[in-house]
């Protein structure tokens, strides 16, 4: 299986453990990635709040590129997804605007047709490759973790977007993944909200409070990570949760698993080989529980 | 068929007051509603269930409540579609508000926040002797927003009010637009200026809830996005938020991606000494994150082919 | 137990009572409002087609709006108020549309109209099909500018009647579940229909006739009580009203035959005719086995997705999550329901009831000016300029009226009854099961078409119904929010008006407008030209007349 991949802007910037993971993890399960090195920012909803057919531009001159390769785009951020499906979704369903879209890439000598499709990583995973496939890849479960998921909001909301109707597996794609790993869900109400990021220099505080409450509350629940496909999200749990914490006076210690490196794992890959060393919360609880589990295997 | 609903109850008056859950099994037909299920209950099970409750076809907005954990009208939602495969449905009342009995809670939140707005229409100059004139283009896209039956679902599950109850919230900001957007209204600088301060439209984070529960496609987030774009254009770009979408478009016009580095300055501004406190603030944060090799490069290397991206800024910058 | 104290007291908080309130506010009274659910709650809001006005700028005349509201009435509407009511129009609609009611606008950024029932010139203003919706927020936002005080999710359980004025009334915290005195000089009733005293009803749960019952304990006269409108165009199931704009922008009505069936009943206006004539029409299709499962088919599919889904959006909308129909597809099932009361508490044009300091504006209230039947976006009319009326008439009341000692004690009745609703033996029946039961007799008795034997099973009903009420008890003791308590209070006022439409119906007899009867098919306007009129009593309701006000227009055939 091929894919045109698009890695997103903070997978080479503020989270650069994610990007190699993402490669070894896709070579080990037989996905081709063809990176699309020249497809710009989807806009991340911040442009399309200043001029939405600007961002329509952008994203449909990726999916030109993709249609020209022939291959569905594969994505590793939940906001990415979310941006690229809208303006996919205004485009299908709109002639009009296509053309006036069309009109402008045309100077490129970019056409884009209405038939490229997005994909994170996650859905591929859990569609295109298939929990039982996947099970039969991992050669490392990892029992005595329990993990929390963190979906992101763009890759859950708006459901006119994600196509949800059609693939009604991708509502609980991540707890899927979870359990396939063999680990223990911890399930909580705010594994569909928001983590703050977007208003994090727009409101500093509101944004540490949910970066607190999440993480404190599946911390309270006996979590051992939280497992999360946005890197924005992941940037916001992770990086900024030691000042969250400070802030709301409390302890807080929750790791924040990339969901590449979650499957990383189990596929056999170390933690070093994953990256956990960059996080800024350290994963040393979760990796000395694999550890173990390695140990006992051996 | 029967089915289980699972209610979240709360008695003020008892001697343990604290919320319970109640299961109540009963017999519906196919095409119920939430609110045909409970209404039953209350009818025939247990009287003192407590909701409210009118119209029965969401144009008065008393029932919104939690379904299965999101906020919706109860009858506008069908039980079939709702149950999970053992026909039990979970019920809550709405979040954010605090609860006076069951499934009703004290709205006074949501009502203070939609006076905060000033939300009459206030024209400017002498009233013509008749209607004003206002073409259908200019009225009609208000219609929608106009269609808020003001049911609170959207503050119910809305992620900032979660945490910040100062935040002027979905239906307020929607009920600000409608006036913003109406030609009649002559107070669209001072709204927009109003709007632009702490709690209003820059609070937003953008989580697409309030678009997701209202039943109504008021689509409250969406709203606030052209408030955002109205009052920058109005002149009030000087905040964080205004500032922040524009440092986001250069970057990105500029390089074909974002320059996560430079964002920050770029936000609070390098020579504003008010910025000082929020630069200061993420020294530590750029510390950690230096120490664990997770900082953005510092050459920022644009995309191949990003004279096309810069073209395709500049020609609908332009048109706009 | 707190007192207030208001010079005028507005009881309702929909269109007619937030209009009477700012009228009230406006002319400097101390006025505010009291209303058991909060006002943007209020059933004005399912008012959906739009509101009728003559415009003079546009060369429209108000006679004609009047003739038409006459001739819709049977020749039963008072022909004096119908002239004030259709006079006003005009200027009350530009006023609406300065507070800032997004109406539609034509191509020329004018106010747009569209055709409704009775009616040969579209002179029906609208907002898509949610005009009431609309109304009343603005409304709304209005009375949030005037910083009126309101008394919101407070019950009012009795009018207090001091040397036979009214002087204010006791009500329930709901809340709390306290009982307050609230003194007013004057008190505007505003409480709406009493629909839930018939199922199915296109009415929400809460049009329980409150502020009609409470005039009729108190001694007020009632007028036309037999005169209720069965809406022909409620959905199949729960009777949610599909908006008579459907027609007024071409639906069709059709039979299992698929004919227009309207061309037999009423060969000019067809399907706009007279709402009346057009749910007598639809029953007896149904009655005559050309029905489908007990309705007969609104067809818009002819209208085209655009119409649809730009002017008729919301009935688009219950069409597909009631009963899966998608408007511009299929047809969908509909049939006669109960919706909207010609009668109520006897006014005169500026709301002055038969009790002194007792004012009444909106359904609750009978002018005259829909007589024996209401023409579609009448009713909104009808609550904005009597409304306003009645605001401004009790405001100027009360700065005439005298102080006047209104001891603590009032309340001691009300607080006696609650206590012995608690306290009763309990047993098996429950309000919710009478209420069912009054509202089936009624559907069944007293409904589109009536004959004698039936009005008098169903008034025995009635008063079956009405001695289990005696003895039942409320369940639940709870003070806060006990919605057992509000349902029972209710049910006893609904209980009460039931029994006066009985008795009115009986009273009638000929058939004139809503009021038709197989056993006396014909109007006479020789001996029945004349309002009926109903007073409590030791013995019951007790029938009068009054002469109906003939200005410009003597009775005619009425046929469509």
């Amino acid at each position: 299986m091929k894919y045109a991949f698009f890695p997103g802007c903070v997978s080479r910037g503020g989270a650069p453990e994610l990007y190699p993971a993402v490669i070894k993890v896709c070579d080990r399960l037989g996905i081709e990635l063809e990176e699309m090195y020249g497809a710009s920012c989807t806009g991340s909803g911040i442009l399309q709040e200043k001029n939405e057919f600007l961002g329509d531009v952008l994203n449909a001159r990726t999916f030109a590129m993709a249609e020209r390769l022939g291959l569905t785009i594969m994505n590793i951020c939940s906001t990415c997804q979310g941006v690229m499906s809208q303006a996919n979704k205004r485009l299908k369903d709109n002639p009009d605007r296509l053309r006036e879209v069309n009109d402008i890439l045309n100077e490129e000598g970019l056409e884009y047709k209405g038939t490229a499709e997005i994909k994170h990583l996650l859905w591929v995973m859990v569609e295109d490759i298939g929990i039982e496939e996947l099970k039969k890849k991992f050669v490392r479960l990892l029992p005595d973790l329990k993990l929390a998921p963190f979906y992101g909001c763009y890759i859950v909301r708006p459901s006119w977007a994600l196509e949800f109707e059609s693939h009604p597996g991708r509502e609980d794609s991540l707890e899927a993944l979870i359990e396939a790993v063999g680990a223990t869900v911890v399930d909580f109400a705010g594994k569909t909200r928001c983590c703050g990021f977007p208003i994090l220099t727009i409101n500093e505080k509101n944004s540490l409070s949910m970066v607190a409450k999440h993480t404190s509350d599946v911390q309270n629940l006996g979590a051992d990570a939280m497992v999360t496909p946005c890197p924005l999200c992941h940037l916001n749990l992770d990086s900024f949760q030691p000042k969250a914490a400070t802030q709301a006076g409390i302890k807080i210690h929750m790791p924040i698993l990339h969901l590449p490196q979650l499957i990383g794992l189990a596929l056999g890959f170390t933690p070093k080989e994953m990256g956990l060393g960059r996080h800024i919360v350290s994963p040393k609880t979760v990796e000395k529980k694999i550890a173990d589990i390695t140990a006992t295997r051996v | 068929m029967q089915v289980t609903l699972n209610i979240k109850r709360f008695n003020p008056e008892s001697e343990q007051p604290f919320p319970y859950e109640e299961e109540f099994n009963v017999e519906v037909e196919e095409h119920f509603t939430v609110l045909d299920s409970l209404i039953k209950v209350r009818e025939e099970i247990d009287e003192s269930l407590t909701l409210r409750c009118s119209c029965r076809a969401s144009i008065c907005g008393s029932c919104s409540m939690r379904v299965q954990g999101h906020a919706k009208l109860a009858c506008k939602t069908k039980i079939i579609e709702v149950m999970d495969s053992e026909k039990r449905i979970k019920i809550e009342p709405m979040t954010n508000q605090p609860v006076v009995k069951d499934l009703v809670v004290d709205m006074k939140l949501f009502w203070d926040k939609i006076r905060d707005v000033r939300p009459w229409l206030q024209p400017e100059g002498p009233e013509p002797e008749n209607e004003y004139i206002a073409s259908n283009e200019a009225m009609i896209h208000l219609t929608g927003v106009m269609g808020c039956i003001m049911c609170g679902a959207c503050v119910s599950d809305c992620t900032v009010l979660e945490v910040d109850n100062n935040f002027l919230g979905p239906a307020a900001l929607a009920k600000a637009y409608r006036f913003v957007g109406d030609p009649r209204d002559g107070a669209s600088k001072d709204r927009l200026k109003e709007l632009s301060k702490y709690s209003g439209i820059w609070d937003c984070t953008r989580c697409y809830e309030c678009v997701e529960v209202c039943p109504k496609g008021v689509a409250p987030m969406e709203r606030i996005m052209v408030l955002r774009d109205k009052a920058i254009v109005a002149g009030f770009d000087g905040n964080y938020g205004a500032r922040h979408t524009e440092a986001f478009s250069s970057l990105v016009e500029h390089s074909g991606w974002l320059d996560e580095l430079r964002m920050i300055p770029k936000t609070f501004g390098m020579f504003n000494p008010l910025s000082l406190g929020p630069l200061m603030g993420m020294i530590p944060v750029g510390l950690r994150a230096f120490r664990r090799g997770k900082m953005p490069p510092i050459f920022h290397k644009s995309i191949p082919g990003v004279k096309n991206v810069r073209r395709i800024f500049k020609k609908l910058e332009a048109r706009k | 137990m707190a007192v207030y104290e208001h010079d005028v007291l507005v009881v309702g908080a929909g269109l007619a009572g937030m209009r009477a309130t700012i009228a009230a506010i406006s002319s400097g009274a101390n006025a505010a409002m009291i209303t058991k659910v909060h006002p943007v709650r209020s059933h004005s809001n399912a008012a959906q087609g739009g509101i009728n006005a003559a415009l003079t700028s546009r060369g429209d005349t108000w006679d004609d709006h009047a003739l038409a509201t006459v001739k819709g009435s049977d020749y039963l509407g008072d022909q004096d108020a119908i002239e004030v009511m259709c006079s006003e129009a005009g200027d009350t609609l530009i006023e609406l549309e300065h507070m800032g009611v997004i109406f539609n606008r034509d191509d020329d950024g004018r106010l747009g109209t569209r055709r409704f029932g009775g009616q040969s010139v579209a002179r029906t203003f609208f907002v898509a099909d949610i005009t009431g919706q609309a109304l009343l927020h603005v409304l709304y936002e209005q009375i949030i500018k005037s910083e009126a005080r309101i008394y919101e999710e407070w019950f009012v359980t009795s009018l207090v009647m001091i040397d036979g004025q009214c002087r204010g009334v006791v009500a329930l915290e709901l809340m709390t579940g306290q009982i307050h005195l609230i003194k007013a000089k004057a008190v505007i009733l505003a409480t709406g229909g009493c629909g839930r005293v018939y199922e199915p009803s296109t009415n929400g749960l809460i049009v329980t006739g409150d502020g009609i019952a409470m005039a009729y304990r108190a001694g007020a006269t009632l007028m036309d009580m037999e005169m209720i409108q069965y809406h022909p165009t409620t959905l199949k199931g729960n009777g949610v009203l599909m908006t008579e704009a459907a027609r007024g922008e071409g639906a069709y009505l059709l039979n299992s035959e698929g004919d227009r069936f309207m061309e037999k009943y009423a060969p000019n206006m067809m399907e706009l005719a007279s709402r009346d004539v057009v749910s007598r029409a639809e029953q007896t299709e149904i009655n005559e086995g050309r029905g489908v499962d007990g309705c007969v088919l609104l067809d818009l599919r002819h209208l085209g997705r655009e119409v649809i889904e730009t002017k008729l959006s919301y009935i688009n909308e219950v069409a597909l999550d009631f009963v899966n129909v998608n408007l511009a597809e299929q047809p969908v099932p509909i049939r006669p329901g109960c919706h909207y009361i010609m009668g109520g508490i006897k006014t005169d044009v500026d709301g002055v009831t038969s009790i002194p300091g007792l004012y009444a504006a909106g359904e609750c209230a009978n002018v005259s000016v829909h007589g024996g039947n209401r023409l579609g976006a009448n009713s909104l009319l009808d609550t904005i300029v009597f409304g306003r009326r009645s605001g401004l008439a009790a405001t100027a009341y009360a700065k005439e009226i005298g102080e006047s000692r209104v001891p603590e004690s009032v309340i001691d009745v009300d607080v006696q009854y609650i206590k012995t609703l608690m306290s009763r033996e309990s047993s098996n029946d429950s309000w919710a099961k009478i209420r069912r039961e009054m509202g089936d007799s009624m559907n069944e008795h007293v409904a589109v078409f009536r004959n004698e034997e039936g009005m008098q099973a169903g008034l025995k009903n009635i008063i079956k119904l009405k001695e289990r009420f005696s003895r039942l008890e409320v369940k639940d003791h709870s003070e806060v929010f006990n919605t057992s308590l509000l349902f029972t209070l209710e049910l006893g006022y609904m209980l009460d008006l039931a029994e006066s439409i009985c008795v009115s119906a009986l009273s009638r007899k000929e058939s004139r407008g809503a009021h038709f009867r197989i056993d006396m098919p014909e109007r006479d306007d020789k001996n029945w030209l004349k309002h009926t009129t109903v007073h409590i009593s030791p013995d019951g309701p007790k029938i009068d007349y009054l002469p109906v006000v003939i200005t410009q227009w003597e009775p005619q055939v009425r046929s469509y």
